[in-house]
């Protein structure tokens, strides 16, 4: 094992060698913030704004005698989010020694295999979308934290699946007046997840669910399980998943299925922007759009939106994605973390690490003040319901904010 | 015991002729009573329509199949990209929503049939020619594996042009138009793709079994030796196929856009895959068989969403591949030959 | 395109560097076994090493192409693998990630919490928590090797009476179902979530493997890599290996000669489906948990295509190759797109090579296919084969070479 440390030890110093020439100016000690994102192929309609958030935050970023800079990796192969390569950036960011925080991922079955290895390393991660209530909570919680299970590393600022299912069913179920709801899902972590917490809180509710198919991604053809569905009469359609694996072609497949006329509800997986963005759900779904309703895991009418939307304007010339403030707002909240840990010494991992879970701190972000609890969840449980409004975004339509409900203390 | 000689590989591909014909005439009206009475007529149309774009596609690797041997992988990606033919050809001409002029309707939808296939078939005719065409007496694996990179190579040209979301196919046919029908909603598009899927079907039954052109290519699957001797033009010959079939693949592109109003760069690999199990199903090679192995194939998954075995679809699929070549290893309507020495 | 011949004479080097080569060749396989440990000593120091110097410590930090290494190697494994079903047997498997889930899973069931109380018995808690249970990873290679290859008999007893094209759709289907019914077997499989929490491979005195220092497992990788290449070398100069080849090249004549294929196919099947259960064990035990994604069709194709490219047949070839394209694909084409992005070099720095990976996959495998069907490291008798086949005039369409080469591959 010996040649091994001597490996590791020379490889350190060859990365300290090289990280300082590349500094080059004397601007001060280089510190870098791993982003690790899905960025090509399909993935990147969702991921790339919360990438282009999280830079937008860093590039704004100074701090007396360091430079920062993001240290952009993509784990999308082929187009997917892939979680082997994402494992695999995890171990670069945790083996070059100037990283100090990572943002990222934005897929839940990513996030289950680089926890384990970012827990090890005492590297701090932010996802700005992730939702699964498994990657913090409880058992399932404990085991990605295995190695070092009191040391939190993980932290999200999107509230998990568990309160915006739940969310959803009430939205349908008490405003309106929804009683008997038919779900699909994609089959997928996020989309069987947020399902299954919709359909056990509509029950609970009193509600009926007369109808539970799954579609994986690829499905094509609906038709068959929306007949199905017609001859159990439901009010509603919800969808669990996202747009790409389906959420806008049920959409759109149901009026010709005799079920145009029902609501049809979902959650932060179909709100993808207007319909003038490409391959979003309004732009697929069309005129069978009216009449749906989404939830996003995120505040959305948070202070310094029309501050943020300017800036994210000028810089990319183009309007902030669903999850632009969410990347920006993890980008926030290691960079105050490392001023915290400066503040208190040396910008160390752990310092940083320590610095972003205390639960006692409360970080001002673009979506409003965060805290974290113990397993490294935001208080900040608000979602956002959204409705389509077809003549909005120059008649193509657009999702238009509907009300927030907090589900926090 | 795995290896029986074939004795005399003329007629190879086509049907298993005075195969007990009461029994084959009987076994799919029984069937298809059975499945209408348990499934309803609205997912029985269901069951029909995406039977029929199996059907379409799995002609193509049936045709291919029986006259060069090669599993075209890329045929998936070839209806693929007639889908995003069609939709361009729509959207260039400015459509975008339903036509309720039922002459004008006419028009576009032939015109854009039209447009698909030649397109598809030319661009299937330079695949062969330039991807498979030198391939022709290399080993097996050979075509096989440059079908595979073909694949790819249309996917991702698609997505470069397309980018990686699904982009929309003008749903021109009104989704309001629907026939009652003993309390079932039955929409005219739908009966609409099951009769141009028959009609092309019989057309090409019609072409092979009729024409001098159709005989040159059943001389050349039997045996192309023999066929180049009696003065077939073989690369012709393939050539034509590969145009057929790949013609019916964007035929497959069409009626997609018009159905499900959505394409994507990867919607081939699904696609092509069931079909390719169609293809085998009703015993490769086979045109007819294929075209059964298509409408099986949806009903299959239709039945299994009806069963509430939705999620199991694929499964179900395959599963029943499987059991059939157990037992009958050429398929439904093949020849039962032995390996070909 | 000449026939490229491996007579000496040839040889424009002369005809005492020929000579050299020959008897270094004839040394080599006197001495498989050896010269298969030298060879992955030389490799496995060496990559460690070209990971420390310059052009590639600029790319990423040494101990990430320590682990990207580890990755690529279990690719090699699974190549390996395929290449005995493929490219000695000549069965084209397409489901080939299957037996990579089945192996993975294996381990997930005896190594985590969850596959714990599916089975039962408390393997973790009995060998003294999560952190020591790691020591039973050694023993679970075999395990999952031996229930890999027992799905391959069942999935091959069945098919292998088929002709090779309706073995293909078979598999092909077989790498399917197996996720599907992974990910919707709910109660015993976490379906779409699947399983977390597995231990990490421990040793006696080392102690647990580590999520961020990849030494243990680059090593362990080697080891595994060596093994499997050393029982590929002695299967294929046995009898069994010699019979895969007869098959290949001609089953019937194979039959007539006494072989029994079916039994000879069937093993071939297995031992590549065992191949891929210990890669599956092994990268189970890396990612630390399993689920149904990991095991898609992309997967199967891409070490099909990795067999292809290497060159069918050849042990080492196809490890090279494997071993190459992974490393393209997962960190050539990445820091290619870094690097165009900090020079601004115009035009290319707009090209996102990462989207063009597939396309320079299809391109290189058409173009593979047309130019050197042989692969980029052929087995010498199979470039013979392939290149009298392609070389023979297409006129001559009753050729007598074409007969007896082309037909045998059928």
């Amino acid at each position: 094992m010996k040649f091994a440390r001597v490996g590791v030890a020379l490889a350190a110093a060859a990365i300290v060698v090289t990280a300082c020439g590349g500094s080059g100016g004397g601007a001060g000690k280089a510190l870098k913030i791993g982003i690790s994102l899905p960025l090509s192929g399909s993935a990147l309609a969702s991921a790339g704004p919360a990438d282009k958030g999280a830079r937008l935050a860093i590039k704004e970023f100074t701090l007396a005698g360091y430079t920062v800079a993001p240290d952009v990796k993509d784990h999308a192969v082929n187009g997917v989010h892939d979680p082997q390569q994402g494992a695999k950036d995890m171990t670069a960011f945790a083996a070059d020694p100037t990283v100090v925080a990572v943002v990222g991922p934005f897929n839940s079955s990513v996030a289950k295999v680089q926890i384990p290895i970012s827990n090890e390393a005492g590297l701090l991660q932010c996802s700005p979308a992730n939702t699964n209530p498994d990657l913090t909570k409880g058992d399932a919680g404990k085991q990605l934290r295995a190695k070092q299970p009191d040391k939190i590393n993980y932290v999200r600022v999107a509230t998990t699946d568990d309160i915006q299912g739940p969310a959803v069913a009430q939205y349908g179920y008490q405003t309106l007046g929804l009683k008997k709801v038919a779900i699909i899902d994609d089959t997928e972590t996020y989309g069987k997840g947020i399902a299954d917490a919709f359909a056990a809180e509509w029950t609970k509710l009193g509600g009926t669910v007369v109808g539970r198919e799954g579609a994986p991604k690829g499905t094509t053809d609906y038709t068959a399980i929306l007949t199905k569905f017609k001859d159990s009469a439901p009010e509603a359609v919800f969808y669990g998943g996202v747009t790409s694996t389906g959420g806008g072609l049920v959409r759109k497949q149901m009026p010709q299925a005799g079920l145009g006329d029902l609501v049809y509800l979902g959650g932060d997986g179909i709100q993808d922007g207007p319909g003038t963005t490409d391959g979003s759900f309004i732009n697929i779904a069309g005129e069978a759009a009216a009449n749906s309703f989404s939830s996003v895991a995120a505040i959305a009418e948070y202070p310094g939106k029309a501050d943020f939307d300017k800036k994210y304007q000028a810089e990319y010339g183009e309007a902030p994605g669903a999850y632009s403030a969410s990347g920006y707002a993890c980008a926030q909240i290691v960079l105050k973390a490392i001023t915290t840990a400066a503040g208190k010494g040396d910008i160390t991992r752990e310092s940083v690490r320590a610095a972003a879970t205390d639960t006692a701190t409360t970080f001002d972000t673009v979506l409003g003040p965060v805290k974290f609890d113990a397993v490294g969840d935001t208080n900040q449980k608000i979602i956002s319901l959204y409705k389509v409004d077809l003549t909005a975004a120059g008649g193509k339509g657009d999702w238009i904010f509907d009300s927030q409900v907090n589900y926090g203390n | 015991m795995t290896a029986v000689p074939a004795t005399n590989d003329a007629g190879r591909a086509r049907s298993g002729a005075g195969l007990r014909p009461l029994l084959r005439l009987l076994v799919p009206v029984a069937i298809v009573v059975a499945a209408w009475l348990y499934m309803g007529p609205e997912q029985f149309v269901n069951a029909m329509t995406r039977g029929a774009i199996y059907a379409l596609i799995a002609l193509g690797y049936t045709m291919v199949y029986g006259i060069i041997e090669l599993i075209n992988f890329a045929h998936g990606d070839m209806f693929m990209v007639g889908s995003f033919v069609s939709l361009s050809f729509l959207t260039r001409l400015g459509f975008s929503g339903a036509i309720t002029n039922v002459g004008l309707l006419a028009v576009v939808i032939v015109a854009t049939f039209v447009f698909s296939m030649v397109v598809m078939g030319l661009i299937g005719v330079l695949i062969e020619r330039f991807a498979y065409k030198p391939l022709r007496r290399a080993p097996r694996l050979a075509p096989l594996i440059t079908a595979i990179g073909v694949s790819f190579i249309l996917q991702n040209v698609v997505q470069l042009f397309y980018g990686p979301f699904q982009t929309n196919s003008p749903k021109i046919f009104p989704d309001t138009w629907f026939l009652q029908f003993a309390g079932a909603r039955i929409p005219i598009l739908s009966l609409f793709i099951i009769c141009v899927a028959f009609g092309m079907m019989v057309a090409l039954q019609l072409f092979i079994g009729r024409t001098r052109l159709g005989r040159s290519m059943r001389a050349t699957a039997a045996d192309r030796d023999a066929a180049a001797l009696m003065g077939v033009n073989i690369n012709r010959t393939i050539a034509i196929t590969f145009l057929i079939g790949s013609a019916l693949a964007g035929a497959a592109g069409v009626v997609n856009g018009l159905q499900y109003g959505v394409s994507r760069f990867d919607d081939g690999f699904q696609a092509g895959l069931k079909a390719f199990t169609a293809a085998v199903l009703g015993g490769i090679g086979n045109t007819v068989g294929a075209a059964l192995g298509g409408f099986i194939i949806g009903f299959i998954e239709v039945a299994a969403v009806v069963a509430g075995y939705g999620r199991w679809g694929p499964a179900i699929v395959f599963g029943t591949l499987v059991i059939v070549l157990v037992f009958r290893p050429a398929g439904l309507l093949g020849q039962q030959l032995g390996e070909r020495a | 395109m000449s026939v490229v011949s491996d007579l000496p004479t040839r040889r424009p080097g002369g005809p005492t560097m020929a000579q050299r080569r020959s008897r270094l060749r004839e040394i080599s396989s006197r001495h498989r076994s050896w010269s298969i440990l030298i060879g992955m000593i030389v490799v496995g120091a060496a990559l460690p090493v070209l990971a420390e110097i310059p052009p590639f410590t600029l790319a990423q930090p040494a101990n990430a192409w320590i682990d990207g290494f580890t990755n690529a190697g279990v690719f090699v494994m699974l190549a390996l693998g395929l290449n005995l079903v493929v490219g000695v047997a000549g069965l084209l498997d397409l489901g080939y990630a299957a037996f990579f889930a089945i192996g993975a899973y294996t381990y997930a069931y005896v190594a985590s919490p969850f596959g714990n109380s599916i089975l039962g018995i408390d393997i973790l808690g009995a060998l003294g928590g999560p952190e020591k249970a790691g020591i039973i990873f050694w023993p679970m290679l075999l395990v999952g090797a031996g229930v890999a290859a027992l799905f391959g008999i069942l999935l091959g007893a069945p098919t292998l009476r088929l002709r090779g094209d309706y073995l293909a759709i078979v598999t092909l289907g077989f790498g399917e179902i197996v996720p599907i019914v992974f990910l919707n077997s709910d109660a015993l499989t976490n379906g779409t979530n699947g399983i977390g929490g597995l231990a990490r491979p421990a040793l006696p005195i080392v102690g647990g493997f580590s999520g961020i220092d990849p030494w243990l497992y680059y090593l362990t990788m080697l080891g595994l890599v060596t093994v499997i290449m050393m029982f590929c070398y002695r299967l294929i100069e046995s009898r069994i290996g010699r019979a895969w080849e007869a098959i290949r090249e001609d089953e019937l004549a194979a039959a007539a000669n006494g072989i029994n294929t079916v039994v000879a196919k069937l093993m071939a099947f297995a031992l590549g489906a065992s191949t891929a259960g210990i890669a599956g064990v092994f990268n189970a035990s890396k990612l630390v948990t399993v689920s149904p994604d990991q095991f898609g069709f992309v997967v199967s194709f891409t070490i099909l295509a990795m067999v292809v490219l290497g060159g069918m047949g050849n042990f080492w070839g196809v490890a090279v190759g494997a071993f190459v394209i992974y490393t393209i694909n997962n960190v050539l084409l990445k820091v290619l797109n870094q690097f165009f992005d900090q020079t601004g070099f115009p035009i290319l720095k707009d090209i996102d090579f990462i989207q063009l990976q597939f396309l320079l996959y299809g391109l290189a495998l058409v173009a593979m296919m047309l130019l050197r069907p042989e692969g980029l490291f052929p087995n010498s008798r199979r470039k013979r084969e392939l290149h009298t086949a392609i070389t023979e005039p297409e006129q001559d369409e009753l050729g007598t070479a074409e007969a007896t080469t082309e037909e045998g591959q059928r």
